[in-house]
């Protein structure tokens, strides 16, 4: 190993970074942008406010009141209905999908219970709604424990059983900060694996290693310096992930030891997996359509860019051999959960992992071009 | 071991295979120390192969190559900081400049005291010294390539078809270079298919086909003994002259349209002709008279005729 000529190509590898625009995006504004685009999109997520619509044919101070009661649980933005239309057909055209019925008579109904305490007394509350649109089974739910509130309250008595929250977390987190490690997780992937086969690919056909292989660089130092190279790279696009997710949505993350300690696996992981495959695709094109065909199940598999319970059971257990699952749940472990027993364990896998698809990669990297 | 100070590369019964192709067929041949010496022979000849297996790229399959006095197969670490190598299809990164790659090659070799500026010099590459690699011509590549060969101020350079591809104006640039390489007095190892290249560059000139050596020696030499006479042209001549020169003891044969071509011996001969077609009244419009060259002499030792000759339909000059 000769640190001279490990130095020399990191500088030839930087400038090349640096001069080429589309790895520049690639590598940086690519992560960024996906941070800000689903950061956005989920922002708002836990005070969200669904649209609905009530038709009031009461048209009394009382059913004002509930319609007002609606209003004070936060989650609905309210429209009004004109009482003298058909309120399905309403919903039809306009495309809504609940619209809620307040029935004539409710006050009356209202007043009989409360005054006269007559338990035959009731009302019924019609939703209007299209099964279909996602969202209405989670505003007829809201609805639900509202109306089972009131109802409950007006028997004069207080509940019996009561509900208390307590966090695993020491404190709330947000979609955001659930996304962050997820997409630093990614961007260490596509930057090293693609890194490495577009770059091994590349100076294989151009015929560069050729000449190389009359200099007295060695494969080690040629291995070594493309490392340094990924990791640093890895470092400055995780520094921009970072710096952006602080500057616009002010994540709270715990940066410790373990993201380097993360960084420096998943570089080792990902290059090794590279270097596996420039020696099984010979063409530069084929290396790269082969590491796409590896890296985007990966990508939306393991838990990335969403948490692996939405997924089957079957798609759960494959994740789990997936190594960008460990990089991501490993960091998610240290910077979310700051749960350091689980990132050891995750960084113990990868770290084994990365140990045997380097070895692999080393051996299966010929320096000459043996025809 | 005086052969080692006199020769800078000995190859001996050296055999290439790849698979059942057999790409160099047990050749041996000296390369002297200060010469250039140029390996001539068509595509497929195992031009590269053998360039290859003597600077390190490749390993023989049989047969044994010493360069500088060094088995080739067991003493690469040695030998690579004393050569420069010119690989076939030379190429470099893209958005590197000029100046910045031979900067880098020079750290490879870790050449403290590279002379950069005269290496730009030499290649001609002044005014494209900041100029990135992929924005440089065919010519202006192999030129660098020239120039990264030398970073290390090698012993013996490898130049594996340094022309090929380029246009003729290129071509001669690039001889420039070599030329300016020739007077510092450095061992040079060339192949390739241009016999000019060979003719102009060459002290010694080893003819390769279908992996053989078939003639080794200087220009000079391996013109006059495989070709020892002149090529007379005579242009849009009448049918009674090359009834006259038939006559003569002479062999003409007919070149394209009214021209017809004859060996002679000596200028005595031309002589005798023209006299011949002269007292005969015979016109004809123009001669030309034409030292045989390489091409004339591979293709004798090919067995391929002059004119049915893959490089046939040459101009005269």
């Amino acid at each position: 190993m000769n640190l001279r000529v490990v130095g020399a190509n990191l500088v030839v590898r930087i400038k090349s970074f640096y001069r080429e625009k589309s790895a520049m995006f690639f590598t940086i504004a690519f992560p960024i942008i996906l941070i800000l685009v689903f950061g956005t999109i989920f922002m708002n997520q836990d005070n969200m406010s669904f649209d609905l619509y009530v038709q009031d044919l009461d048209r009394t101070n009382s059913a004002a009141h509930l319609v007002n009661t609606l209003k004070l649980n936060g989650k609905f933005k309210i429209t009004n209905v004109d009482p003298a239309i058909n309120a399905t057909q309403y919903a039809k055209d306009n495309k809504i999908d609940l619209v809620l019925i307040i029935p004539k008579g409710y006050e009356s109904s209202f007043n009989q219970r409360i005054e006269s305490n007559d338990a035959n007394a009731s009302v019924t509350i019609r939703y209007i709604s299209d099964p279909s649109s996602a969202s209405v089974s989670t505003k007829m739910q809201i609805l639900n424990s509202v109306f089972a509130e009131i109802n409950q309250r007006m028997t004069g008595k207080s509940p019996f059983i009561r509900t208390a929250e307590t966090s695993i977390l020491s404190k709330k987190y947000r979609f955001i900060e659930f996304f962050v490690p997820g997409i630093i997780a990614m961007s260490l992937m596509t930057a090293s694996l693609s890194g490495a086969v577009n770059m091994n690919a590349e100076l294989r056909q151009k015929g560069i290693i050729r000449k190389l292989s009359t200099t007295p660089i060695t494969r080690t130092d040629w291995i070594l310096s493309n490392i340094l190279y990924q990791f640093i790279l890895s470092v400055i696009s995780t520094i921009a992930i970072l710096l952006v997710s602080y500057a616009v949505f002010n994540v709270s993350l715990q940066i410790n030891v373990w993201l380097p300690v993360f960084i420096v696996l998943a570089v080792f992981a990902f290059v090794g997996i590279g270097m596996i495959l420039t020696r099984v695709a010979k063409e530069a094109e084929s290396a790269t359509a082969a590491a796409n065909f590896i890296m985007f199940p990966m990508m939306f598999l393991s838990g990335s860019f969403f948490p692996l319970e939405m997924m089957p059971g079957f798609l759960q257990t494959f994740a789990r051999i997936l190594p960008l699952y460990y990089v991501n749940e490993g960091l998610r472990a240290s910077m979310v959960f700051v749960d350091h027993m689980t990132a050891l364990r995750y960084s113990a896998i990868i770290g084994a992992f990365a140990a045997v698809v380097f070895v692999l990669g080393v051996i299966t990297t010929k320096w000459e071009d043996s025809k | 071991m005086t052969k080692e100070a006199e020769h800078a590369i000995e190859v001996e019964n050296l055999t290439k295979r790849y698979g059942d192709l057999l790409a160099v067929n047990d050749i041996s041949f000296n390369v002297r120390k200060g010469e250039v010496f140029a390996l001539l022979g068509p595509n497929g000849a195992g031009k590269t192969t053998t360039v290859e297996i003597i600077d390190t790229i490749r390993t023989p399959t049989s047969g044994k190559v010493t360069l500088l006095g060094m088995d080739v197969t067991k003493k690469k670490h040695d030998i690579v900081p004393r050569i420069g190598v010119l690989p076939q299809g030379f190429s470099s990164f893209d958005r590197i400049t000029v100046r910045e790659t031979l900067q880098y090659y020079s750290r490879l070799f870790c050449s403290m005291n590279t002379d950069i500026d005269g290496l730009i010099e030499l290649a001609n590459l002044k005014d494209k010294s900041k100029e990135q690699f992929k924005n440089l011509s065919g010519g202006l590549k192999q030129r660098l390539g020239i120039a990264i060969a030398l970073v290390n101020d090698p012993e013996v350079v490898f130049l594996d078809e340094p022309t090929t591809g380029l246009d003729p104006r290129a071509r001669r640039e690039v001889w420039e270079v070599l030329l300016g390489l020739k007077k510092k007095g450095k061992t040079v190892f060339l192949t390739t298919h241009y016999m000019e290249e060979a003719e102009l560059l060459a002290d010694t000139v080893a003819i390769i086909s279908k992996g053989k050596i078939i003639a080794i020696g200087s220009p000079d030499h391996l013109i006059e003994s495989n070709a020892n006479y002149l090529g007379l042209t005579l242009k849009s001549v009448d049918e009674k002259v090359f009834e006259i020169v038939r006559k003569m003891g002479f062999e003409p044969v007919h070149d394209n349209y009214r021209s017809i071509k004859v060996r002679v011996e000596h200028t005595d001969d031309v002589r005798k002709i023209l006299n011949a077609i002269k007292d005969a009244g015979a016109p004809f419009l123009g001669m030309d008279l034409r030292k045989p060259n390489l091409e004339e002499v591979f293709l004798k030792l090919t067995g391929e005729g002059l004119h049915e000759g893959p490089a046939g339909g040459r101009g005269t000059e």
